[in-house]
């Protein structure tokens, strides 16, 4: 493999795994409060319409991304709702809400767009000239869309916040051991409810990036299960914000991959690797890559009178 | 839903009562859900009424509206099943849909093998493998669940999608199964010997339908009737007192997961011997999903699972109808699904379904 084509496929492997990177960043906080949200699937898809939408109508990416925060972070209301004040299972909610997401996001394709399939404005690419003719790097790092950006920054933010300010010590916290936080006086509550919110809301800005970088529209069910592979990660990279974007980022390169394959062609069918983040997990889950360091209180309601 | 005391000579009637009782809850959410769906029609400037209107009649208007109702409870209420017997097991299956596309390919398999036996029992043997592929398929999460503790949810989800890639590459050129120089991925056609029979003339209701029916009301008596019912949901309701009793909680779980594996794979051989004729790619549309939501809706019970199938079918079958009269597309059928299984959540009718949970996980604490 030559330099130019591994250059190109690194480059699509990032790309590729902007809007899963996004998504992680919001899962790893709804996961280390002890929520399962499988609603982020859904709550991607509603931000890929939202950003579609808003992008059609104003013509400004900018609005359109905001309306995707929104879109998905109200699912994401319902799901915390139901999962943090209601205590009900976080599977059914999360599975209940993915599937209204697709009913609605489908509806409201129809509705946006009754005929033709039109396209959107995309996500700029802000690089400079002389950096983006950088070999390697250049294309890699510089001469992506600005989400793309964001995608590589936010990591590392969130990892900061997570682990060393009174936020991050505090989410840890309620997801580990509730009770230890209600008797120092603190709310169970809201880092629970705030985090799953926010999980959506993330969700919502990586379906905007698969949405709007490159693509600029909008097919039903166009994440297809992309969410999951989020949540894959979670389990892979241990729930620490910058080893799950790392895992992010391979399956983005392992997908990459796989699409060089389909046109290319090799011994090994391409379908493989499209498996391969799925198997990775269930070997990860079934502790053959190391411990599995699973939030403790993950899936569990929280119940203020146990002890 | 509540642990009833197997009283002997009550056993059924406990069940019956047991049906009555979680009635409430779905007709409540799925009546919450219409009315809200009216709402969105509205809000589409179409008259909710009319709209409800074409929808039944396609669904129970005319013979051929019945049949098409028919042919999409089928995989639906199989499916069902799947989640509906784990879930009475205090085990979450969310893995129907990779279970059916592993069951269709053996029935499939099974069924373009020309065999040198009579038809009904080319049909029977297609059947069952069916069975044993979604049984096989559910093996490994299985295992890992009773005896790792692993997260069956987790598991069974990434195989889903695994099954979705497996069979995509079976349908493909070089492998065996692929149809030659087809222009779309698909298997060739299922021999007229192990199709299953079609129930009525001119219409493509097949005997898959039945086959979910009468597996319903066995499934019913078995979880009411039997010993296999009774432990099965007292490992869902306690594992320690099943424990106590004297149950192989381990092995129980293993043995219940890999029948809901089988029960999933039968949805996707009814598919594949009645209905398409054909493994295709990615065939399996929401079934699956469907199934989990069906099962959370009536709270896993068999009889309840054929009416709320029956229900599910019907507004798949009448969507098609509401799109030609009024415009309105056919993921109004999702939505109102999702609303139905959202509301019934919500008003807490579900929440019983979550009392074993704390069960279950002492369970899993003292095998690590």
């Amino acid at each position: 493999m030559d330099l130019s084509t591994l250059t190109n496929w690194l480059q699509a492997g990032v790309r590729l795994a902007a809007p899963l990177v996004l998504t992680s960043i919001g899962s790893v906080y709804n996961e280390r409060v002890g929520i399962i949200n499988i609603s982020i699937e859904g709550s991607m898809l509603v931000g890929a319409l939202a950003a579609v939408a808003g992008t059609l109508i104003t013509g400004n990416v900018v609005i359109g991304t905001i309306c995707a925060l929104a879109a998905g972070g109200l699912l994401a209301v319902v799901h915390a709702y139901l999962t943090v004040a209601r205590n009900t299972s976080h599977l059914v909610s999360g599975l209940a809400l993915n599937f209204l997401a697709l009913g609605a996001t489908n509806m409201g394709f129809a509705l946006l767009f009754p005929t033709e399939r039109a396209r959107v404005a995309t996500y700029p690419v802000l690089g400079p000239p002389e950096l983006r003719s950088v070999p390697f790097f250049g294309p890699v790092v510089f001469n992506q869309a600005v989400i793309v950006w964001i995608a590589l920054i936010l990591p590392f933010v969130s990892s900061w916040v997570l682990y060393r300010t009174s936020w991050g010590l505090n989410i840890r916290a309620v997801g580990e051991d509730p009770h230890a936080v209600a008797s120092a006086g603190l709310s169970v509550f809201w880092p629970k409810f705030v985090a799953v919110v926010f999980s959506g809301v993330c969700a919502g800005l990586g379906g905007s990036a698969l949405a709007l970088t490159d693509l600029g529209y909008f097919a039903p069910n166009m994440t297809g299960g992309r969410a999951f592979v989020v949540l894959a990660a979670n389990v892979v990279g241990k729930w620490n914000p910058i080893m799950v974007a790392a895992s992010c980022l391979l399956y983005g390169a392992a997908d990459a991959l796989q699409l060089r394959i389909q046109t290319f062609g090799s011994p090994i069918p391409y379908q493989f690797f499209l498996m391969l983040p799925y198997l990775v997990t269930v070997a990860a889950l079934a502790g053959f890559v190391g411990r599995v360091a699973v939030p403790k209180t993950l899936g569990e309601p929280y119940d203020p009178e146990a002890i | 839903m509540r642990a009833y005391v197997n009283e002997r000579g009550r056993i059924g009637l406990s069940g019956l009562r047991e049906l009555v009782l979680s009635g409430t809850g779905p007709i409540l959410g799925v009546g919450l859900a219409l009315v809200v769906s009216a709402g969105l029609i509205l809000a589409r400037g179409v008259n909710p009424l009319v709209a409800y209107a074409a929808m039944l009649e396609g669904a129970f208007g005319s013979v051929a509206a019945l049949a098409n109702t028919g042919v999409r409870a089928a995989p639906i209420i199989l499916s069902g099943f799947a989640v509906g017997l784990g879930y009475k097991a205090g085990l979450w299956n969310i893995g129907g849909t990779g279970q059916i596309y592993l069951g269709a390919t053996t029935a499939t398999i099974v069924g373009i093998i020309p065999l040198p036996v009579p038809a009904w029992i080319h049909l029977l043997i297609a059947v069952m493998a069916g069975f044993v592929g979604g049984a096989l398929w559910m093996f490994v999460p299985a295992y890992l669940c009773a005896y790792r503790g692993v997260n069956l949810v987790c598991t069974t989800l990434m195989l889903d999608y695994v099954a979705g890639f497996f069979v995509s590459w079976l349908l493909h050129e070089p492998s065996p199964l692929a149809e030659k120089g087809a222009t779309f991925p698909m298997s060739p056609l299922i021999l007229p010997s192990a199709r299953l029979p079609i129930l009525m003339e001119g219409t493509s209701l097949h005997a898959g339908f039945v086959l979910a029916v009468v597996l319903g009301v066995v499934l019913h008596f078995v979880l009411h009737s039997t010993t296999f019912g009774f432990r099965t949901r007292m490992v869902g309701k306690s594992p320690e007192a099943a424990r106590y009793a004297g149950i192989d909680v381990v092995r129980w779980i293993l043995l219940v997961l890999l029948i809901c594996g089988g029960l999933a794979g039968l949805a996707g051989a009814g598919e594949v011997l009645g209905l398409k004729l054909r493994l295709f790619d990615y065939f399996e549309g929401f079934v699956g999903f469907e199934g989990l939501a069906l099962a959370i809706l009536v709270e896993g019970n068999p009889l309840g699972m054929i009416l709320a199938g029956i229900f599910f079918g019907s507004l798949k079958a009448g969507a098609g109808k509401m799109q030609i009269v009024t415009g309105i597309g056919t993921p109004m059928a999702l939505v109102i699904e999702a609303l139905a299984v959202l509301f019934v959540v919500a008003i807490g009718f579900g929440q019983r379904g979550g009392v074993a949970q704390p069960a279950r996980k002492k369970m899993r604490g003292e095998k690590r």
